[in-house]
């Protein structure tokens, strides 16, 4: 193999400018030499015999696939020059590297011959090359680019700064774009005209209901529902047996005429009780007589109730299991639904005997308050021989539900002292009259308020000449005759969509970069006065002041930020209602929002865990514990527990639960509400919990439909990924996961059949909304397989404890998603080794989550400053 | 009058003064002063315009969708109605909007798409024609315009903001051509333009900050900087367009305004004189996009023809329950119905512009939210599009049991409406087979 010298002596990065691929260069040099880039890279660089030889096996097995003729797996080394200071061409070397490293490539019976030594050094040198390449862009350009605020981050901001916890402008922003989940990818996080007029109004509408507009609060007024004033009408949908009024446990019927010809007293009757048995949603009112939020705020509710049993004849006993029930603030728009509907209130647990249960829900102007009994049925509607709502049929107990005796309602409640504390953020304590704040002297109290407020809300100090543009423009407001309240708006509006307020820089040494970086990993918004004054301090750069930081704000009320908008991202969990379970095949699940919220509080709660706790990485894959309620202990068959509380228990020894990767959440997101399917659960949990997740489908073939007659299993639809090879190279690697997963159907309970909708055999009955149903068990389920590694497992139990075995994969693969998050970077291929120390620095303990979290905001990753320095 | 004659819109069959016949009122045919020099502005690409239209209450399906698919289908007896322009329109089966459940509170995510409107945390979510005027911006002196006939304005609506806020639908034709052609005070234009300007001011405070801003970064940021710092002159030139509205005076018209009808009986007046709004909106170049909610369910016991009247009100008409008399009866206000689109569809026929008629230069969507009113089914919506310049005349026909995406046919519509864009609501896609013609 001849070489010429000159190339051979010259660094690549020089020399790869000036050829772009080896079409050309064969002209140049009228060579006859390797065909392909790899064997050109390596013999330019190798100079053994023995590294040679390399040289020439890989130029003969690599360009037998991947020439401009086959070009497998759109790979064609002919046409792909090695110009690794470009980052798309790079990209696609790292794609090289890994698969040759992971001994992908050459496949194995191409591979003959190829020593584990000599495919060792291939990589090492390979991979060298990269880093050096990748390192270089690094110092030049910065890991990552300038990142904006997601839309979560700004709200939380505007919420923190202007101390108005329950600010409501999310929804004001654009959705921000998101990559396999991940909403907080600095590449995808571009702006727009739209982003940016979103900004502005969002700034104006949050600033304007941060201003008291009046020297005294609005008086709360006080309501109290008794008797018929408990409902809205006489009845509700789904026949009598969905909601009457009773006394001594004996429903009192009241219809049109009946009530026309009581007295108000008798219709206030404290005697008289509201029994209702149905969950809320349309066709739905159940909410007190003539109730409407008189301004925006929060309202204490307080009420008693009980849970009950309806017998035949509508006789009402005490119930044997608490009822869980919520409110949902809404229109009173009837049955029909306007506007937002929002659970409000929190779940409380109605027991057998009547207790007072207090609370408090926020409502917007001219809302009411529904009651929402969490899993009883839905009334649905029949046409058949007329029309009209059916309930379901009587159970052997009795149809369970809930009784109301009477209902107080006040407010809007004033919290803290008046003017809000997000008044005086804005104006201090400047004078407020009637109609609004003054200032006797804006010459002083412009720039005043202006610079306590630009101080609060940047995350780095603001030079004093970029402040003294905003506070002109606040006095021209004054001029051209805006009140003194407007006018500050404007400026304080003005820098809330400036740069400096929604863009976060990587840090490249900056401490106050770093302490914004950390505060919006671990909190999801600015650095609170602690963080703040560390900044200042330029200490938050010494690793044990960071690992302090990281375990105090772990400790912080805002860390439960950290675990939803994580677990939202990187387990899809906002995903988890996207698709509603079909009826025809599952109708035990038909409305069930109790079911699903009980699955996603599950999640949170353990993620919560995993890292309050430092429990070990494997944790996700499996554990002796997890989260549940009343309602989840029956989706997972576990012994009974009372009501709706999460609560940590003990699984059995052989549950299949445990570990995140079966919980309930992630199986409903990885289904489509009719089928499960073995791939999409695969690739989800090589993605998510495994890593390598395995590149796009062909374009050209279709996705699986997995057959709902029932006629054919899924894993026969697949069969053809492992006949054809093309095929088999990616599904080896994540079908056999998701088969072990089969056992789980569309909500994660356990199934040992299929059901289809024609063939085998047939079940019928009438679900919980009262609709009759036909289903069919078709087929067993077959949860076996083997992994590409050769071992093989029988259930979902077996498959856990092969992916046990491995903990460094499973923390390796959680660090990167940890590091996407946190930085808005995905991993790099010169973060790689950073990525190892992390692991190397917490594996003896297990590679425990917070331990994760820990040493990855102290790396150079998170920080840019090298370890050393 | 010289400058009457606009640009788009030039037909010798054109009246300076036109019958509205729902509603026996004279207009004079507004046509904008000085809409010209607006116009010189524009490249010369032809103006698309939208109107959407949804029932609530939808209609009986087994008389609307046709046999046989493809450009051979055999109509329906409701579709033989608009026989005449069996080749300006398309007729779709098979479509709805994924997860879009929860009987008549559909009806606020027709042209949303977002799911599950009585679940808890529920939010809606942007309209297709908000979408679109996002995109647009200010072409028109009314970026868009929302329209109901009947409508329960507190609680329903086609429009909504990007937060889920209701837009109010205008119900009053009245109003609507005061809007369009009658000037406001001198107050109010400068109450506008005052707001106008403290944006720009706050625009002008952004950009200069962001200049400094520029210097203390990496060449790699620079690319998130210009995109910043563009955002701000595309809303400048926005604001700067909006103040130019506010100041160009309204189209005169010698005509007085049209009266109102009160009586919600008197639906279909009303649902015609709406259209013939819509039509002059789009003639004045007032706006090119409008939504209309038929607000049939609260629409009381009205004239379905000057002889009969409807049994129940409507909505309780619409569950028939499969009585044969409310069936018959339902069919006829159906019916109805298409006769007052067939009217639409002739008028924007009618008119031309620049060597196209209107209607090619203009959508015009039909549906509605339910696909069997009578058992609030929301799968299989009845779906109609007609003109805009599509290649029609056929039956597109997808799986009943598996439902496509409408917003993949707002996709199709957004495109037309020249914007770039490959995804609204639930659509990831244009409606397979819809091509421009």
């Amino acid at each position: 193999m001849m070489i010429p010298n000159a190339m051979r002596q010259t660094d690549w990065r020089q020399r790869h400018s000036s050829f772009l691929c080896l079409r050309e260069l064969f002209a140049r040099f009228h060579l006859l030499a390797p065909r392909c880039a790899i064997a050109l890279f390596f013999g330019a660089t190798f100079s053994t015999a023995e590294e040679q030889a390399i040289v020439a096996f890989l130029d003969r097995h690599c360009m037998e696939c991947h020439d401009e003729q086959t070009s497998e797996g759109d790979l064609n080394l002919l046409d792909l020059a090695f110009a690794p200071d470009d980052a798309a061409n790079r990209a696609r070397w790292v794609r090289v590297h890994d698969r040759i490293s992971a001994g992908e490539m050459p496949p194995p019976e191409k591979a003959e011959g190829l020593t584990k030594e000599d495919r060792a050094k291939l990589v090492h040198l390979l991979g060298g090359e990269l880093h050096v390449a990748d390192r270089a862009e690094i110092e030049a350009k910065g890991r990552g680019p300038l990142r904006r605020l997601t839309r979560v981050e700004y709200e939380n901001r505007l919420r923190d700064l202007l101390a108005m916890p329950h600010l409501d402008i999310r929804d004001k922003l654009p959705e921000d774009r998101d990559s396999h989940g991940f909403t907080k990818v600095s590449r995808l996080l571009d702006l727009s005209r739209v982003q940016l007029e979103a900004w502005l109004n969002a700034a104006e509408a949050a600033l304007l209901a941060a201003t008291a507009v009046s020297d005294e609060p609005v008086p709360p007024t006080s309501w109290r529902f008794t008797g018929t004033d408990l409902f809205p009408g006489l009845d509700t949908f789904g026949e009598r047996q969905a909601m009457f009024f009773a006394k001594e446990d004996r429903m009192v019927p009241i219809d049109g005429n009946r009530f026309k010809e009581m007295t108000p007293e008798e219709r206030r009757d404290p005697e008289l009780e509201m029994a209702l048995f149905r969950s809320a949603t349309w066709p739905y009112y159940g909410y007190p007589r003539g109730f409407r939020a008189p301004h925006d705020g929060a309202y204490r509710v307080r009420f008693s109730g009980r849970a009950v049993r309806q017998l035949s004849e509508f006789r009402l006993v005490p119930a044997t299991e608490s009822v869980a029930m919520s409110f949902r603030a809404r229109q009173p728009s009837g049955p029909d639904v306007s506007g937002d509907v929002r659970e409000t209130g929190g779940w409380m647990d109605l027991g057998a005997e009547p207790k007072v249960f207090e609370t408090t829900i926020r409502l917007k102007k001219g809302e009411t308050f529904e009651y929402s009994p969490l899993g009883l049925p839905v009334p649905f509607i029949r046409t058949d021989g007329g029309f009209f709502y059916s309930f379901p049929p009587m159970p052997p107990d009795g149809h369970p539900g809930i009784a109301i005796q009477w209902l107080e309602v006040a407010g809007p409640v004033v919290e803290g002292e008046w003017p809000p504390a997000s008044h005086r953020v804005l104006y201090d304590d400047l004078p407020l009259t009637k109609s609004g704040v003054t200032s006797g002297n804006p010459a002083v109290d412009v720039p005043r308020l202006l610079r306590r407020f630009v101080e609060r809300a940047a995350v780095a100090p603001v030079p004093e000449e970029v402040i003294a543009g905003y506070e002109a423009r606040i006095h021209e407001q004054l001029a051209a005759g805006s009140t003194f309240a407007e006018a500050m708006r404007h400026g304080y509006g003005a820098f809330l969509s400036s740069g400096h307020f929604v863009f976060l820089t990587e840090p490249k040494r900056d401490s106050h970069a770093i302490a914004a970086r950390l505060s919006h990993f671990l909190t999801g918004t600015a650095p609170d006065e602690t963080l703040r004054r560390l900044a200042d301090e330029g200490r938050v750069m010494e690793p044990d002041t960071l690992r302090s930081e990281v375990s105090r704000l772990i400790a912080e009320e805002h860390f439960d930020r950290f675990v939803v908008d994580f677990t939202d991202q990187w387990l899809n969990l906002r995903r988890l209602r996207r698709d509603q379970s079909d009826d025809r095949l599952y109708p035990e699940y038909r409305r069930d929002d109790y079911l699903v919220g009980s699955m996603e509080k599950e999640t949170r709660a353990f993620f919560t865990a995993m890292v309050k706790e430092n429990l070990p990485v494997t944790t996700l894959v499996d554990s002796d514990f997890t989260y549940v309620n009343d309602r989840l202990v029956r989706h997972y068959g576990l012994p009974p527990v009372e009501g709706s509380t999460m609560r940590r228990v003990a699984l059995p020894e052989a549950s299949p639960y445990g570990g995140i990767m079966t919980q309930a959440s992630v199986l409903k997101i990885t289904s489509n509400g009719t089928t499960t399917s073995p791939v999409v659960r695969g690739v989800w949990t090589m993605e998510k919990i495994l890593g390598s997740p395995p590149p796009p489908p062909p374009k050209s073939i279709p996705a699986i439909e997995p057959d709902i007659r029932g006629a054919t299993t899924v894993r026969e639809l697949l069969a053809k990924h492992t006949e054809v090879k093309s095929c088999a190279a990616c599904h080896a690697h994540f079908d056999p996961v998701g088969f072990a997963l089969e056992n789980f159907d569309i909500m994660g309970a356990w199934r040992d059949d299929y059901r289809g909708m024609e063939k085998g055999e047939k079940v019928t009955g009438i679900d919980r909304a009262g609709h009759p149903y036909t289903y069919y068990i078709s087929q067993p389920v077959d949860p076996s397989g083997e992994l590409l590694d050769g071992s093989k497992f029988g259930n979902v139990r077996d498959l856990k404890a092969i992916l046990m075995n491995d903990p460094r994969l499973l923390a390796r693969n959680l660090v990167h998603h940890l590091a996407l998050y946190a930085t808005g970077t995905p991993v790099r291929f010169a973060d790689r080794p950073e990525v190892e120390a992390i692991l190397d620095r917490t594996g003896d303990q297990g590679y425990r989550v917070r331990d994760l979290i820990e040493e990855l905001a102290v790396s150079e990753i998170f920080t840019g400053v090298p370890p050393e320095q | 009058m010289n400058s009457m004659k606009s640009p788009h819109i030039a037909s010798p069959a054109l009246d300076r003064r036109r019958f509205l016949r729902g509603a026996g009122v004279t207009l004079a045919l507004p046509w904008l002063e000085g809409m010209r020099a607006l116009f010189a502005k524009e490249t010369t690409e032809p103006p698309q315009r939208m109107l959407l239209i949804s029932n609530n209450l939808g209609v009986l399906p087994w008389h609307f969708f046709p046999k046989g698919a493809g450009p051979d289908y055999v109509a329906s007896p409701y579709l033989e109605l608009l026989a005449p322009f069996r080749k300006d329109f398309t007729v779709f089966s098979g479509l709805s909007h994924p997860n879009v459940t929860g009987g008549h509170s559909t009806e606020n995510c027709f042209l949303t798409a977002a799911m599950d409107p009585t679940g808890s945390g529920f939010r809606n979510t942007i309209s297709l024609d908000q979408f679109a005027v996002e995109r647009l911006g200010q072409q028109t002196r009314f970026p868009s315009l929302n329209l109901g006939v009947n409508i329960d304005k507190a609680n329903r609506s086609l429009s909504w903001t990007r937060d889920g806020v209701l837009l109010p639908a205008e119900d009053k034709p009245s109003a609507l051509f005061r809007r369009m052609f009658v000037q406001g005070t001198p107050a109010e234009v400068e109450g506008q333009l005052r707001r106008l300007r403290e944006r720009g001011s706050v625009l002008d405070t952004i950009a200069s900050d962001m200049k400094g801003f520029q210097k203390q970064l990496g060449s790699g940021d620079r690319s998130r900087l210009d995109q910043y710092l563009t955002s701000v002159r595309e809303l400048e030139d926005r604001l700067h367009t909006a103040g130019e509205w506010e100041q160009k005076p309204k189209p005169s018209t010698t005509e007085t305004e049209p009266e109102d009808i009160t009586d919600p009986a008197r639906f279909f007046d009303k649902f015609s004189l709406m259209l013939e709004m819509a039509r002059l909106a789009f003639e004045s170049d007032s706006t090119r996009i409008v939504t209309l909610m038929v607000d049939g369910f609260a629409t009381p016991a009205f004239q379905i023809s000057e002889n009969e009247k409807s049994l129940n009100d409507y909505h309780n008409l619409s569950h028939h329950g499969q009585s044969k008399e409310k069936i018959a009866q339902l069919e006829r206000v159906d019916r109805r119905q298409m006769e007052v689109l067939h009217t639409h569809l002739e008028r924007l026929s009618a008119r031309s512009e620049g060597g196209s008629r209107l209607l090619d230069r203009t959508m015009v969507l039909y549906g509605s939210n339910l696909g069997d009113a009578n058992v609030h089914n929301t799968d299989n919506l009845p779906i109609l599009l007609a003109g805009g310049g599509f290649r029609h005349g056929q039956h597109l026909a997808y799986d009943g049991i598996r439902n496509v995406p409408l917003c993949n046919l707002f996709v199709s519509m957004l495109q037309r409406m020249n914007l770039e864009t490959d995804s609204f609501g639930s659509g990831r896609t244009t409606l397979t087979g819809l091509e421009a013609g």
